[in-house]
């Protein structure tokens, strides 16, 4: 092919050749290693797509690589598209050995910190449902609760049977008492640091009007600098000094904003 | 300072006691751990001089450390600090919270995962599935594409079943050119690359790079990498004398393999291989070009987790293949003999003193005009060429005891002892005409040559 070279994949028939013709006396070192493991075929295209028909798609999109959509996209599009912001939560996907997703138990609530049975309460067959519930939170307290909990949960709903607006709500509410619990404490924690002595710098927001104050000032002496050049620039134009009271003068020296009041302050 | 005011403020008891024998050897903790063996000579507290010395005493054992004082006091001192060290540590390691395994960066690094490590989630935990932009890709990578993700900006995912496969088969390549005494070059010329080539390098005893490639370095090496240190080596990689002449001309040795962690930036250096026939392994992005190299491992090249994973992968092949040939060569089973071209060194050459003087004076000469970027270049390149010196010969069996690489007594015949193995009129020939071409790359000379800041090495 033109615009194709194939030499990396024809190094050991290249080989081959030069000993063939005597340009080299002895194969090189992965010569027969290269035999024994040839290259992977190359610029092959297999289709990609199922196709549905037994006369099959059209051949452009049976050779295209397939998209993947899974039945949490729906969800995540639902409720990420009514609650926007949750995009803007940082959100760890590091994973240690790459079954991370498996750790996690989508049928434990996600308000499951909250509901702690009280100490040596029993179920009906006797089992002691404290110790079972610190148990499963020995294994579950490190979930992440945050949207993509959410869709899990209600995925796991889902599965085991809930129609979908119930399961919605369900994982909704959970997840809403457990954000009021957590950013109350939150709250909390701060208002009693601050009140034994401790102090906070600035929040985001406070620093983002200092950035903007400060390149508010950078561009303001620029601007100074740039009404003197345009001043001196029109002054120019005219040989000599303007006549006081000549129209056009008047309107030049004076019609800069504030230009010379303020070049005065400075 | 402190310790002064201290003595003086509040006297004696203020210090703390010198280490009583009692003291030192039975300390009871509030734990399980109920004796510690505790080494007086380190104890940390103890001051020379303490309570009944002078507070310049005490202060001057802090402000003016005595270097000698550590190993004065005991001949292996820094031994003993070593091994209580070791033993407070494993000691209380168990105390306190247990972690679970996670993941550890450095040990990417200090402790690279094997060929048969290679799973699926460990590629996945890797980001080694993580295409670019659908826009962006190159359609002859269709068939390593697992699917599209994303709705607004979609990107391709690799399929991870080709990522293992390919990359098994890249480790049996690497794992037999090793054995079969080849020169593995790794280059990764991207930022952070460059602990995991240099590390991949030293496992498979072969050459790194971690900055840009000097186009050239292949098709004009007699020029660019002209000065770099050459050795000849025999099949027990034990430095040979003697060829020091000789290497002087030599250009640099090409690799016999190259691996390559970032296809888009280094694509002088694939296509310089191609044209000299050197196979090369390369990481295969979605916008890469898979024609460009002998053996693609598609993956994502932008992850320096993924690349760290698959150097270190190709590297303890590489370790495996040296192991198995460090084996065969020891049982007096080396490869065949290879085109390098060299001649026996004369009684004159072997003895080294007169040559190394002269050339002693010559790279002084030469040192003071070259700039440091030479020698640095140089150290870059990590050019240190070694060859198996075929000088030994091919037959195995007809061998005495290889580990004596060439005897100045010893008559050149024509190969009559099965030691050495020259027909001169062969290599010479293909040796002078193939310049430009492919040079015949068993020559693996390399010469050791001292350069400003080097010393003389054996």
């Amino acid at each position: 092919m033109g615009r194709y070279d194939f030499a990396p994949q024809r190094v050991h028939a290249h080989a081959t050749q030069l000993l063939a013709q005597k340009r080299i006396a002895n194969p090189p070192p992965w010569y027969n290693i290269i035999a024994a493991i040839p290259p992977a075929e190359r610029l092959t295209r297999p289709p990609l797509q199922r196709s549905q028909r037994p006369g099959g798609k059209k051949a452009s999109r049976l050779f295209k690589p397939l998209r993947l959509q899974y039945e949490e996209d729906r969800l995540r599009w639902d409720y990420f598209n009514d609650h926007p912001w949750e995009l803007a939560k940082p959100r760890v996907v590091l994973e240690d050995d790459g079954r991370d997703a498996e750790k996690w138990d989508w049928s434990i609530p996600l308000d499951h910190a909250l509901n702690r049975p009280k100490s040596g309460a029993t179920s009906e067959e006797g089992v002691r449902l404290d110790l079972e519930w610190d148990g499963i939170h020995a294994q579950q307290a490190g979930r992440p609760i945050n949207g993509e909990a959410v869709v899990q949960r209600t995925n796991d709903l889902l599965n085991s049977g809930i129609p979908s607006s119930h399961a919605s709500t369900i994982a909704l509410a959970e997840f809403a008492r457990h954000q009021h619990y957590t950013e109350t404490s939150l709250r909390v924690a701060r208002e009693e640091a601050l009140a034994t002595g401790a102090f906070f710098g600035p929040g985001p927001l406070e620093i983002g009007m200092m950035l903007e104050d400060r390149q508010y000032e950078g561009w303001r002496q620029w601007a100074e600098k740039e009404i003197v050049a345009l001043k001196q620039l029109q002054g120019s134009a005219y040989t000599g000094q303007g006549v006081e009271g000549s129209g056009q003068d008047a309107a030049l020296e004076g019609g800069t904003v504030g230009g010379e009041e303020g070049l005065a302050k400075e | 300072m402190i310790l002064r005011s201290l003595l003086l403020r509040h006297g004696r008891a203020a210090l703390p006691k010198p280490p009583s024998p009692l003291r030192s050897w039975r300390r009871y903790l509030a734990s399980q751990v109920e004796q510690i063996h505790t080494n007086p000579q380190s104890s940390q507290n103890y001051i020379p001089g303490g309570t009944s010395g002078t507070e310049t005493q005490a202060v001057s054992s802090l402000t003016t450390p005595n270097p000698t004082s550590p190993s004065s006091s005991h001949p292996d001192q820094i031994k003993l600090d070593w091994d209580f060290f070791h033993h407070q540590k494993a000691t209380t390691r168990p105390l306190g919270t247990s972690l679970t395994p996670h993941y550890k960066p450095h040990e990417l690094l200090s402790n690279p995962p094997r060929p048969e490590d290679i799973t699926l989630e460990l590629l996945l935990a890797s980001q080694a599935h993580i295409g670019h932009s659908t826009s962006l890709w190159h359609p002859a990578n269709a068939k390593y594409i697992f699917g599209v993700r994303g709705r607004e900006d979609p990107i391709h995912i690799i399929s991870l079943d080709a990522t293992a496969a390919h990359l098994r088969r890249a480790c049996k390549v690497v794992r037999g050119v090793a054995e079969r005494g080849g020169l593995v070059l790794f280059v990764g010329s991207r930022e952070g690359q460059a602990g995991c080539v240099v590390k991949a390098a030293k496992l498979a005893g072969g050459c790194h790079l971690f900055t840009k490639w000097i186009p050239g370095s292949i098709t004009n090496g007699q020029q660019i990498l002209g000065k770099c240190a050459k050795r000849v080596v025999n099949h027990l990689d034990e430095s040979v004398p003697g060829f020091e002449k000789q290497l002087l001309r030599r250009a640099a040795v090409k690799p016999d393999l190259v691996v390559c962690l970032n296809m888009l930036e280094n694509y002088v250096l694939l296509h310089e291989c191609a044209l000299n026939n050197i196979p090369t392994v390369g990481v295969l992005d979605t916008d890469c070009n898979p024609t460009w190299v002998t053996y693609p491992v598609p993956a994502n090249d932008d992850s320096l987790r993924c690349v760290q994973v698959i150097a270190g992968v190709l590297g303890r092949a590489g370790e495996e293949g040296q192991a198995e040939r460090m084996r065969n060569a020891r049982r007096g089973d080396y490869p065949a003999r290879q085109d390098h071209g060299l001649e026996a060194p004369s009684e004159e050459d072997v003895d080294a003193e007169p040559l190394e003087k002269e050339r002693a004076l010559l790279l002084a000469a030469e040192a003071f005009e070259d700039d440091e970027a030479v020698g640095v270049k140089e150290g870059e390149e990590g050019e240190a060429d070694h060859v198996d010196s075929s000088l030994t010969g091919a037959e195995g069996p007809e061998d005495d005891g290889g580990s004596v690489p060439y005897e100045r007594d010893a008559a050149i015949e024509g190969g009559a002892d099965g030691r050495v193995e020259f027909s001169p009129t062969v290599e010479q020939g293909s040796k002078v005409s193939d310049e430009e071409e492919w040079d015949t790359k068993a020559e693996q000379e390399s010469e050791r040559k001292p350069g400003p800041g080097r010393r003389e090495g054996s």
